[in-house]
């Protein structure tokens, strides 16, 4: 009998040690509530240079709306992503002329800017775009812009290379960096070979970019997922030559690295518009508002300008840049000129965008 | 009664003979297999149905990121139609193979060290030792390497410190002998405890004949330990190099523009959600590894250790 | 066996030239790991060379991040969902395995190995594919844990099995002679006696889920589990928060399988004290 109660108390060890695991599994949920009352996650689809981790602490500190990150590169990615999520995500952010072709394809939905008090703050021509408009409604929140350029190292690259031809020479083998971003990869060998409409080509003009991609591969050193890698590259010298945004020689210096110089392409280049959206199907659209708010507070995109680069569409950001001493790195960053925006080959959906991410993958075999 | 069951002698007992038990000690008929229900479920799901969507995706079309049930080869002629992806594919089966050979010679010699010149008692500890940092996070393992290869890395400034090189150099990274490497060291757990296990079985009273009969150590070791050791070296083989088919993580992360592997041109496809052409490429790599598995069965036929 | 050398002619030099090669190995397999630890204290925001400073704030950071509270929350709701499904059918399916009486059970076993052997990759697209388009389920992580759990399962049933084989029949004959059912052979007998192993089962599948990244990076949706997290950061830009979270990680996995692989011992060893005592 003795022995028996020994060994009962092994089985019953089973039996609690299962019911204790199911019984946590099953309250799991309910841990989670006594926080999840005071604190929503707002899940963002994005790109790493629009939020910086201390900012999604403090505004959820301030707001209970705690934003949980996921990274992508091309904005072909995210479409698909949101199409097949449904009500995954709450805020996505899309360049251009994507931000119509979600609204398009009821992804996301457009809303009243003025329900967002913080959209006071914006350069008064980021509230107009006319490829953002429905209606009286605004299909996006107005986040950054900028030019893709080359950078390079003069130390290594004796001749500037203001043309996309000449960053094909074999000197440069292994050392350049780029984001991976196919769509506007296709678009930008377009420009280099000719096209006029980079995202509109036709399918000989595919081919054609296609050919100068060939040519570039050998001098790639890596495609990066996101630009801060390709600034750490060109920061510990591991590439000469980067393709990448706006104020990429300000934020190589601030990470200890060389001198880098600018150089536009005489055939052209590409730019972006980045905004944020509404996901159509998200689940916490009552306070989407309310966390793009806390989010889009001028300190927080001034600070966003220090650490990225390139210039953003708040104006009272511009102003307290101008007021800490940082108003000549703005203004040569062109921050006071959003009009200029206007003048890029803004990013956008390829017209056949299969054939370019095809023939994008084709090369790089990835 | 009583006397009846005290005078069964013990040796009178059948033999421990689980499978063939009298008196219930297994249960009989169907309800046997009662055990593998829950398995069946799970594995028939989540296993075995997701292997037959692949092989069906493979053989179906995307138009307009929509899956069309058209039966086509077309997936596999695309894939076989383009020169970059045909490369990789050679190229993945290079540096499988190259990384397999590589853990198993560095392997080899650790495995023979343990064996034959460590303590009986002490072996136990040591093997644990080559294993406890194969139990940390895979991905942890990938990143510690980024940490030391690169431009800025650990291995550059050395480089640079001792005055070896001038400027970094970026052979260490982004490209595939990085990728090499750090297979190399992400699979030589798996080769060295396979390798130890079957040198562990070894008789080497056999070494210690030839030795007797006047061989040098070398040819001994050639001539006698290694043909009994095929079998474990197969299965070190098997256990690094189809692993390695389908990497992707360690080649996107430091593999760079020329480190590509198929893997990546997998999740590539499946990111952008041309599903049918992913499934191709995906089945492609499950039947080189299941042909790889056919050829290596009977090697790989251990004596069934849960039979009685 | 170390007499062998006694015949040989350079012993000497064999055995230095292989206890050299050992400790390169062992500083090869160690190197990586103790610089990804050494770079958590790193002053240095860049986590690079050079060591600027010995300092325990990435330490702190982590702690106070709520993103990583966030990804910890999921990653051990995740482990603990995996753990009981691994560990019930695992258990389960290694009972058949030892006990019955099998046809192709070489096969069998091999096939029981297939879900290890396979890239976890495949088995993430597979899935992904699954649950996309044919059930239409939202990803989340309830798909990552049966994701998980195909990936684990097998280990369980590697080692209860194991346990299973070398359990003396005798005992359960005991039990059966003194009139004991299947129902309480097995519940009184086997299942207290086996505990151990299944338990070092349990351990091993929550240390597997803690640590797997690429089946759940293909099913887990919008959330984070901290090895996921993880490479969101280092995509992101590495600063030594991350080397500091990892070690965390690291220490916390080890810390579980030395109590998974010790536990059965310990319990054993309780199971005599406890025995010797009633006697």
């Amino acid at each position: 009998m003795s022995v028996t109660e020994g060994r009962l108390t092994r089985a019953d060890l089973l039996k609690l040690g299962g019911a204790g695991a199911l019984g946590l599994t099953l309250a799991g949920p309910a841990f989670g509530r006594p926080i999840s009352q005071e604190a929503t996650t707002m899940t963002m689809l994005t790109w790493s240079d629009h939020y910086a981790n201390n900012q999604l602490a403090a505004v959820a500190k301030a707001t209970g709306l705690r934003g949980r990150p996921t990274l992508f590169s091309d904005n072909a990615d995210a479409y698909l992503k949101i199409k097949q999520t449904g009500s995954q995500f709450d805020v996505v952010s899309a360049d251009g002329l994507w931000v119509p072709k979600y609204v398009k394809s009821g992804l996301t939905e457009p809303f009243d800017l003025s329900d967002l008090p913080v959209s006071k703050q914006l350069f008064s021509l980021a509230r107009q775009f006319s490829f953002w408009k429905s209606g009286s409604n605004y299909m996006a929140y107005p986040f950054s812009w900028s030019t893709v350029q080359i950078y390079y190292n003069p130390k290594y690259v004796k001749t500037k290379p203001d043309s996309w031809q000449a960053i094909l020479d074999k000197k440069y083998a292994g050392k350049i960096s780029l984001e991976n971003i196919p769509t506007d990869v296709m678009a930008i060998a377009g420009r280099a070979t000719g096209a006029k409409k980079p995202y509109a080509m036709t399918s000989a003009q595919i081919s054609r970019a296609k050919q100068w991609l060939k040519e570039l591969k050998p001098n790639v050193l890596k495609l990066a997922s996101q630009n801060n890698e390709v600034v750490r590259a060109l920061a510990d010298e591991s590439a000469w030559i980067g393709i990448t945004n706006l104020g990429t020689d300000d934020r190589v210096k601030d990470a200890r690295g060389p001198v880098v110089k600018a150089a536009y392409p005489k055939e052209g280049t590409i730019g972006f518009i980045d905004s944020e959206s509404i996901v159509k199907r998200s689940k916490h659209k009552d306070v989407w508002m309310k966390y793009i708010n806390a989010l889009e507070q001028a300190p927080w995109i001034a600070k966003n300008f220090i650490t990225n680069g390139r210039p953003l569409f708040n104006e009272k950001a511009y102003k307290l840049l101008v007021n800490q001493g940082h108003g000549a790195r703005a203004r040569r960053l062109l921050y006071n000129k959003p009009e200029l925006a206007l003048k890029m080959t803004i990013k956008g959906p390829a017209g056949n965008q299969q054939a370019y991410i095809d023939a994008f993958n084709e090369v790089f075999g990835a | 009664m009583v006397e009846q069951q005290v005078a069964t002698p013990p040796h009178a007992l059948p033999p421990a003979d689980v499978s063939a038990g009298r008196r219930g000690s297994r249960l009989s008929g169907l309800t046997q297999y009662a055990g593998f229900i829950p398995a069946l479920l799970l594995y028939g799901l989540f296993f075995l149905a997701p292997f037959g969507l692949i092989v069906a995706y493979s053989f179906w079309q995307t138009i307009d990121y929509e899956v069309v049930h058209k039966w086509t080869v077309d997936n596999y002629r695309y894939f076989f139609s383009v020169p970059t992806y045909v490369r990789t594919m050679w190229a993945t089966l290079w540096v499988s193979f190259a990384a397999t050979a590589i853990t198993l010679l560095m392997a080899f010699p650790l495995a023979y060290w343990l064996v034959r010149y460590v303590r009986k008692s002490l072996q136990g500890f040591f093997l644990v030792l080559v294993v406890v940092p194969f139990w940390t996070s895979y991905l942890l393992r990938v990143y510690a390497w980024l940490n030391i290869l690169g431009e800025g890395g650990a291995i550059n400034r050395f480089l640079q410190w001792t005055g070896v090189t001038e400027h970094p150099v970026s052979f260490f990274l982004y490209d595939r002998p990085a990728v090499i490497l750090v297979l190399v060291y992400l699979y030589f757990p798996f080769a060295a405890l396979t390798l130890y296990a079957s040198l562990q079985k070894f008789d080497w009273n056999q070494y210690k004949a030839a030795l007797d009969l006047g061989a040098p150590p070398r040819m001994a070791l050639l001539r006698i330990v290694l043909p009994q050791m095929k079998a474990g070296m197969v299965t070190a083989v098997i256990f690094v190099f189809i692993p390695i088919l389908g990497e992707y993580l360690t080649p996107q992360l430091v593999g760079g523009a020329k480190g590509v592997m198929i893997g990546n041109l997998v999740v590539n496809f499946f990111s952008g959600a041309q599903y049918t052409r992913g499934a191709a490429v995906s089945l492609l790599i499950a039947g080189l590894i299941v042909f790889l598995l056919l050829i290596v069965r009977k090697s790989l036929e251990v004596e069934d250790p849960y039979r009685a | 066996m170390r007499d062998v050398g006694v015949v040989s002619r350079h012993a000497g030099l064999a055995r230095l030239s292989f206890s050299v090669w050992a400790v390169l190995i062992y500083l090869f397999l160690f190197a990586p790991i103790a610089v990804l630890v050494a770079f958590s204290f790193n002053a240095n925001e860049y986590g690079t060379f050079p060591f600027t400073g010995w300092t325990m704030d990435w330490y702190r950071q982590v702690f106070a991040d709520y993103q990583i509270k966030d990804a910890l929350y999921t990653s051990l709701k995740v482990a603990l969902e995996v753990t009981v499904i691994s560990t019930v059918v695992g258990t389960a399916a290694a009972f058949p395995l030892v006990r019955s009486n099998l046809p192709f059970r070489s096969g069998i076993r091999i096939g029981m190995t297939l879900p290890i052997m396979i890239p976890g990759l495949l088995i993430g697209v597979s899935l992904l594919i699954l649950m996309t388009s044919v059930f239409h389920f939202q990803l989340s992580p309830q798909t990552a844990v049966i994701g998980q759990a195909v990936y684990t399962t097998p280990f369980v049933v590697l080692l209860v099995a194991a346990r299973l084989q070398g359990f003396d029949p005798a005992l359960e004959r005991a039990a059966s002679d003194l009139g004991a059912n299947t129902l309480n052979r097995l519940r009184h007998v086997v299942l207290p006696l086996i505990m151990p192993a299944i338990l070092a089962g349990a351990l091993f599948a929550f240390t597997l889920s803690l640590d797997e990244f690429i089946i759940t990076l293909f099913l887990i949706g919008g959330h984070n589990t901290l090895p996921i997290y993880i490479y969101t950061q280092v995509k992101f830009g590495i600063t030594p928060e991350v080397n500091a979270l990892a070690s965390l990680l690291l220490f916390a996995s080890l810390l579980l399988l030395v109590i998974a692989f010790t536990l059965p011992i310990a319990l054993r060893k309780m199971r005599f004290a406890y025995r010797a005592r009633r006697a």
